[in-house]
């Protein structure tokens, strides 16, 4: 029953054809151009609803154009897809409204809202792409879509960011690009399906397929942060909090993660990955990452900066769930895309709310911010808190399935690995906390009290978000919930 | 069953909490604040056991229900909880911080009473942890150096505990294929998850070593949260163990080992530790290490024999409630103490602080003394090699408390612990009244209450006297000691001999007079005698004297012979006379 094929199509142009008319746009123009953002995000979420539920009845959407003999432009909406198009839905709506409050009276808004829509268009049809190439496509868009919003303040400081974040994404790219011939050459297709299509090369010349998950997993691994590849992230956080919140918790560092995700179950196959034997340096590698990133977390004084770094620590457990090849850990990893997504998105809003209402971006600055800005920083500890993975938090859920999964494959250092990364976490959010509710506050932040410092544009995004990653946790195995979806992916990825 | 009773237990002091950011419903809350654990309460009270009810959609598969062991649990956690309540709705009547600890209060309250009703391992997880984070807020409140230092402290060994909770869970439940805690019991967990599972609830119950938080941070908290700090949320700990653990199926004989060593260690190092304190409160603080000693020794003895455990665990029960109410009203004591102005008020409550005092300490038939009893009882059942010791350090625990109450009396007068500024002081004098009423009933009200699991209480014996006797000699001892080494050795001698002096001063004197009187008698006696025989005519003096002599001896000589010979006719004497010859008379 596929009463409209074409829905795919549909979402992936909500947001590629909003572009075009808001590049249009005259900078003044504000009101139609925020009605167009909002219309099309809203429209996006109610196509990304129906299609989940034809989804969860059975529905497989399958777009195909072939370009060249062989070489097909193809969209599939399966379950995993879902995921990654329900994240990116969700939280562009929230994240334009976020944005429209933030750059209310800013310069470029025009150029800044077309970059945008790209980018979200992008990250759409990273989730809906049914093959490697069509992913390439789609992820090299995205790398040429962020980058003007990165260096949108124009600043030197921005400049460079975009540079260093150029030239990492930019040779990622030119990897990618090399493991997808390699990938067509070797196999023959680049589809994604289910259980892999590398299973005769693999039998064949294990060394060339060694050879190939290195280079796309390295190619990947440069946007999902994967320790040495992570450096342009930290680096890039000086963005608007809007575009960081989005490149953190949505756009770049999930098409990275997601990527890998799709390399790992769907071109090899996770068992004949575990067969070839690269699952388990992956994992090593996602552990050193998750480390190291905390651990540079904890140094830093700029907020964001420290954001930026438990990123680096937190994409890597998604990888560390998918490379532990054990179903329970990729229900936690596939959780964690989601969950993550919304403590980070979150994480980063309440940083530039501070930033706007207080001027506080430095964490030694913090003292009494949570008497300034009660809501805001209500938000923000329930996000730190279920970072550090406390119940009922979203956090929580996905750190108890990895623990799992990591039993489940017999490996018990996981579970270490994990308690050392929630006691980093603890170490390097607490004070933040402690800081913005015990601590008087600084002359500089006491005002007037009772007055709202912040359009209610910036507050209630958080807001949603900071209620999503309680709803997440505490309503984990209620139908539709994260937790519940990826149980379902997960079971189709493991053929069960 | 349904959810909305659990639901409605769990809401009312969660709402509350949330309520307490609206400054319009702030003074209704705090109005409020002593009724919050009452649907708690209630369902504990009136409920028909077991209850088990569940939501599958909520965190990983939500069950929540009762059973006997929570049911007493839930009843003691409630009402110190209500005490705690109403005292802290007085005592914060007029603190800046007021809503910040409104807050925190609840949002542990709420922790600490979900905790109780949980039967799934996340769920306990889930409200363990926001009761342990909660009562950072608690132990910080003050915002002085030593409050900064006891939160830090305290925030530290949380995250160690909550870490070594989680993993420890994340095995248990791995290696039982079940969340719910019945599953995690009937299991013969692995020694790791036994372990680290032990060590995230020992943390909470400030076993040593792992204790070093609790003192200071039942020091530095406001009164009423210390009151829950260590009459109610402590024994999370002890529920922890009881609800996740496989005791009295599987036997754990190293982590027995450790965890007996450790409660003996704990009960005798804290008295060590707290008479050294000054702060009233702290004392109080690791009186509470030494009395979880005691029921680590419990725990121990069921790890090692799990035989013995369905005797130890009524006990545990008991005892855990007993140190809830008697410690609840030390503290809230203390506040009441601190609050009153006038030296015979404060006199007045000194005198009421010596009864949970006596309590705690297990003076004859208080629940203190039959709680130890009972568990010397059920400790019969285990193992008889290390039984003698137990009853031993049992008894002596009794004489360490003694001490660290002491120390505490004392302590209360000389180091006086802070007052607000402006408190209603009958107000805060009305729940510690209520607990002392409540501790002094325990024994007589839990048979009521605790039904069948009552029974090793009312069967023990009432106690021995000398363990509190020997402490208050002790006390009073030291007491002495102690003002010696403050008013100075020499002058403490002095001191303490000067009625010996004044003694041997007045007899000197009486000595000297004698001594003279005597002088002047031997000048005088030659002379005397002399003149008394002329004037007594030696002769005849002496004649008269033989002559009174002899008849003296004669009188006396018959008067014996006469008590020799044989009562003739003495009543009753039904024998012949030949018969009274002793039989060697007879031919």
């Amino acid at each position: 029953m596929m009463d409209a094929p074409l829905l795919p199509l549909f979402i992936l142009l909500t947001s590629l054809l909003a572009a075009p008319v808001l590049f249009s746009l005259p900078e003044r123009a504000a009101r139609l151009r925020t009605g167009i953002n909002l219309g099309m995000a809203g429209l996006k979420v109610a196509l990304v609803a129906w299609l989940s539920l034809k989804v969860s009845q059975g529905v497989i959407y399958d777009l195909r154009f072939e370009l060249l003999p062989g070489l097909e432009f193809k969209l599939q909406a399966d379950p995993l897809a879902i995921l990654f198009i329900a994240l990116s839905a969700v939280l562009w709506l929230i994240t334009t409204i976020y944005s429209v409050g933030y750059l209310e009276h800013g310069p470029h808004r025009a150029r800044f809202f077309g970059f945008f829509s790209l980018c979200v268009a992008a990250t759409v049809g990273i989730a809906l792409s049914g093959n490697l190439f069509t992913f390439l496509l789609f992820y090299e868009l995205l790398t040429l879509a962020t980058y003007p919003l990165v260096i949108h303040r124009g600043t030197a400081e921005a400049l460079r960011a975009g540079r260093i974040y150029l030239i990492y994404t930019l040779a990622g790219g030119l990897v990618l690009l090399l493991g997808t011939l390699g990938l067509w050459v070797l196999a023959g297709t680049t589809d994604f399906v289910p259980g892999g299509v590398l299973a005769y090369v693999v039998a064949v010349n294990p060394l060339a397929a060694q050879l190939l998950f290195v280079v796309l997993i390295g190619a990947l691994g440069v946007k999902a942060a994967l320790f040495p590849f992570h450096v342009w992230l930290p680096i890039a956080m000086v963005a608007p909090a809007p575009v960081s919140a989005l490149l953190h918790a949505v756009a770049v560092v999930k098409a990275g993660a997601f990527g890998i995700m799709r390399v790992v179950y769907e071109v090899f196959g996770i068992e004949t990955a575990q067969a070839l034997g690269v699952t388990a340096p992956l994992a090593v590698l996602a552990g050193v990452t998750i480390i190291y990133g905390s651990l540079k977390a904890i140094t830093q004084d700029d907020i964001k900066k420290r954001l930026a770094y438990s990123t680096v620590s937190q994409v890597s457990y998604i990888t560390l769930g998918v490379a532990l090849a054990s179903p329970l850990a990729a229900v936690g990893a596939l959780a964690h895309l989601i969950h993550q997504g919304l403590m980070k998105i979150t994480m980063f809003m309440v940083a530039g709310n501070l930033a706007e209402g207080l001027g506080v971006k430095r964490v030694s600055q913090m003292d009494g911010v949570g008497r300034a800005m009660p809501g805001s920083m209500l938000a923000f500890t329930l996000a730190a808190l279920g970072m550090i993975g406390l119940p009922p938090l979203a956090g929580f859920v996905s750190k108890w399935y990895l623990a799992q999964g990591g039993l489940e494959a017999g490996q018990a250092w996981v579970i270490e690995l994990l308690l050392g990364s929630s006691l980093l976490n603890a170490i390097y959010f607490m004070p933040m906390l402690h800081r913005a509710w015990f601590r008087d506050a600084a002359p500089e932040t006491t005002g007037a009290p009772g007055r709202p410092r912040i359009g209610w544009m910036l507050a209630v995004p958080p807001a949603a978000t900071a209620a999503l990653v309680l709803i997440a946790g505490g309503f984990a195995n209620a139908p539709f919930s994260p937790l519940e979806w990826t149980r379902f992916i997960v079971a189709i990825e493991y053929q069960e | 069953m349904s959810l909305a009773p659990f639901v409605t237990a769990l809401a009312l002091p969660l709402l509350l909490a949330l309520a307490l950011i609206w400054p319009q419903a702030r003074s209704l809350v705090w109005r409020m604040m002593p009724f919050a654990p009452l649907p708690a309460l209630a369902l504990a009270l009136l409920g028909d056991l077991p209850m088990h009810a569940q939501a599958d959609w909520m965190i990983l598969g939500l069950q929540f229900g009762l059973d006997e062991i929570s049911r007493l649990f839930v009843i003691f956690t409630g009402l110190l909880w209500c005490a705690a309540g109403a005292s802290a709705r007085h005592w914060m009547r007029h603190d800046a911080r007021a809503t910040s600890f409104g807050v925190m209060f609840l949002m542990a309250q709420t922790g600490n009473l979900g905790l109780l009703l949980a039967l799934d391992a996340a769920s306990f997880y889930a409200f363990f942890a926001p009761m342990s984070f909660a009562s950072y807020g608690l132990v910080l409140h003050s915002r002085t150096p030593q409050a900064q230092g006891a939160a830090r402290l305290y925030i530290g060994f949380v995250v160690l505990g909550e870490l070594a909770l989680f993993a420890g869970l994340a095995l248990a439940v791995a290696q039982a294929g079940s969340f719910h805690v019945a599953d995690l019991r009937a299991t013969a967990l692995s020694d790791p998850a036994v372990a680290l599972m032990m060590i995230g609830l020992c943390v909470k119950l400030g076993i040593m070593p792992l204790h070093f938080w609790l003192p200071p941070a039942h020091g530095a908290a406001p009164v009423p949260a210390s009151a829950v700090l260590s009459g109610a949320m402590i024994k999370a700990g002890l529920f922890g163990m009881i609800t996740l653990l496989p005791l009295g199926g599987v036997t754990y004989a190293d982590h027995g080992t450790v965890m007996m060593a450790a409660g003996m260690v704990t009960i005798f190092a804290a008295l060590l530790l707290g008479v050294q304190q000054t702060s009233p409160k702290a004392v109080l603080g690791y009186s509470s290490v030494s009395q979880m000693g005691i029921l680590a020794l419990g725990l121990g003895a069921g790890l090692m024999v799990p035989q013995a455990w369905v005797a130890i665990l009524p006990v545990l029960v008991f005892l855990a409630a007993h140190h809830a109410l008697a410690k609840g009203a030390l503290f809230l004591g203390t506040g009441a103490f601190a609050a009153q102005t006038g030296p015979a008020a404060k006199l007045a409550v000194t005198l009421a602080l010596l009864l949970p005092a006596f309590v705690l300490a297990g003076l004859p038939a208080s629940s203190g003394a039959l709680g130890k009893e009972a568990l010397k009882t059920a400790f019969n059942a285990g193992s008889p090699v290390w039984l003698p010791w137990l009853t031993v350090a049992l008894s002596l625990s009794g004489v360490a408390t003694t001490l660290l109450m002491a120390r505490y009396v004392a302590m209360i007068w000389l180091h006086p612990p802070g007052a607000p500024a402006k408190v209603t002081q009958e107000a805060v004098l009305l729940p510690f009244l209520a607990l002392v009423g409540a501790s002094l009933a325990l024994p007589l009200v839990w048979v009521a209450v605790a039904g069948t699991l009552a029974a090793p209480i009312s069967q023990a014996a009432p106690g021995a006297l000398w363990p509190v006797a020997l402490g208050v000699a002790m006390a009073a001892g030291v007491a002495i000691h102690a003002h010696a080494q403050r008013i100075g050795p020499a002058v403490f001698l002095a001191q303490i001999t000067a009625p010996g002096r004044a003694l041997a001063l007045r007899a000197d004197s009486i000595l000297a007079a004698k001594r003279r009187a005597a002088r002047r008698l031997a000048h005088a006696m030659p002379k005397a005698i002399g003149e008394t025989a002329m004037r007594w005519r030696l002769g005849q003096t002496a004649i008269a004297g033989l002559i009174a002599l002899t008849l003296l001896l004669e009188a006396g000589g018959s008067l014996r012979g006469e008590a020799a010979m044989p009562p003739a006719a003495q009543p009753g004497a039904a024998h012949p006379p030949g018969h009274m010859l002793p039989p060697y008379f007879e031919p």
